[in-house]
């Protein structure tokens, strides 16, 4: 019971410290003259750059070492079997999306992701197949940090964590209710096979970082200053998934002027 | 009077689709020179990286784009170091783009939206890169200016190349106190380190 209270308390901290910290954040002054729209933020608050900078760094070194070279041999299996197992951990977040849709106040969505979690559990053999995506129910992904975000809780201070990599406050607070959530991770601990779980979070690391093999070298070869430019993807990412941003046209426009030398 | 409108409305509908059309016909000729370079496999990495460079600075709007990214620094500079700041600046546009494309390896893509953003002037098309393991849409933003398509701007997974890179900058900048001669120290180094990269 008293573990329940202080888990309460810590979570009402850290949505209250997130809201008053949020509002610095959106005090960050951006350039008028150069802007569209004032939604692009130049700077992201960061109040603990050099710790962040420092386990970034190693982030990065562990990524070089373990999840590139992991992630460039998982690429060479066959198509269908990485397919599948992309599909199949994508079923298993199925639950939890779910809630957060309900919690969100997306019924139809919500609908939508049971029709798919059901069809792919049974027809897609335990969702290592995709049927739904061919009968047209579509997948949407919505976490917890999502869910707070529409609640109206700020982003927070940016933070990267050890191995998980790039987050906010609010986001870091969606992870850890994840994790205390999530129904499959239950189950599996309640059956004494909890290694399922560092293995399960090992897999969809691999399986995401299989994805993005060129794009994550283009901007690590490529960038005068590769955490600010990761800083800065993530939060336009984020945003993007906060906002649902389906059409490119809702995604702030920065204005250039066309100029001949 | 009902039926003058309805013909007004029709030739300005029909003629932003036209428009678009034009620009995803433009946009689809300038990538096959680019996808081209990538599967003609005479060419040497130094070679089908100047062709890929020439391609990219003659469609998208540099220099538009590098005085946006550059910020603060922008407007404290002089002339000379701002001409330097745009040479180096280009290249570095090239080199990302090349970058992105050392995996290339025969995908097929498609232009599957255009549309037109009249608020803002600019065309939206969506690319679709199908791959075996399923497919990424990339949106390029194109703007016209004297008869010529210019892209602006080029959207992955909802990240924005130029606003990466103006975060990106102004975070360098910071560093070496807006100066854009000292930037363009380290911008040429970085240029360097990413041109021996893909000519290897």
């Amino acid at each position: 019971m008293s573990k329940k209270i202080i888990f309460l308390f810590f979570l009402f901290f850290n949505l209250l410290s997130c809201n008053v910290i949020a509002t610095e954040a959106d005090q960050v002054n951006t350039d008028s003259e150069d802007f569209e729209t004032t939604t692009i933020e130049d700077e992201i608050y960061d109040p603990f750059e050099p710790v962040n900078r420092a386990i970034f760094s190693f982030n990065n070194v562990a990524d070089r070492i373990v999840l590139e070279p992991i992630a460039k041999g998982y690429k060479k299996l066959p198509s269908p079997l990485q397919s599948g197992i992309n599909n199949f951990l994508s079923n298993l977040r199925a639950p939890l999306v779910i809630v957060n849709q309900l919690l969100q106040g997306q019924g139809e969505n919500a609908v939508q992701s049971s029709g798919r979690f059901i069809v792919n559990s049974t027809v897609g053999v335990f969702g290592l197949f995709d049927v739904a995506e061919k009968i047209g129910l579509e997948e949407k992904e919505e976490d917890y940090g999502q869910t707070l975000a529409t609640w109206g809780v700020g982003d927070g201070f940016y933070i990267v964590l050890p191995l998980f990599g790039p987050s906010n406050l609010r986001d870091t607070s969606g992870m850890v209710l994840t994790m205390l959530t999530d129904p499959i991770n239950a189950y599996a601990v309640s059956e004494g096979e909890a290694w399922l779980v560092p293995m399960r979070t090992a897999v969809n690391a691999v399986d995401t970082r299989s994805q993005i093999i060129d794009e994550v070298n283009a901007l690590r070869d490529n960038s005068v200053d590769y955490y600010a430019a990761v800083r800065s993807s993530y939060y336009q990412n984020r945003k993007a998934a906060i906002n649902n941003v389906d059409d490119s046209e809702l995604t702030p426009l920065p204005l250039i002027s066309i100029e001949f030398e | 009077m009902k039926f003058k409108l309805i013909i007004i409305f029709f030739i300005i509908f029909v003629s932003k689709n036209l428009y678009s059309d034009e620009t995803s016909e433009w946009l689809k000729r300038e990538i096959d020179i680019i996808l081209q370079a990538y599967k003609n496999q005479n060419l040497s990495n130094e070679n089908r990286f100047l062709l890929v460079e020439k391609t990219i600075n003659n469609n998208f709007a540099g220099t538009g784009i590098a005085k946006f990214v550059a910020g603060e620094a922008w407007k404290k500079s002089d002339k000379n170091n701002k001409k330097i700041y745009i040479d180096n600046f280009k290249r570095h546009l090239a080199l990302n783009i090349a970058s992105m494309m050392q995996g290339y390896s025969d995908q097929t893509y498609e232009l599957t939206k255009s549309k037109y953003d009249k608020k803002n002037q600019v065309t939206l098309i969506d690319m679709e890169i199908f791959s075996d393991t399923g497919s990424v849409v990339v949106t390029w933003r194109v703007k016209e200016s004297k008869d010529r398509f210019f892209v602006i701007d080029l959207i992955v997974a909802d990240i924005s190349l130029v606003v990466t890179k103006r975060s990106e900058f102004n975070s360098m900048l910071k560093k070496v106190e807006y100066d854009l001669s000292k930037f363009n120290e380290v911008l040429f180094d970085q240029n360097q380190v990413s041109y021996l990269k893909i000519i290897e």
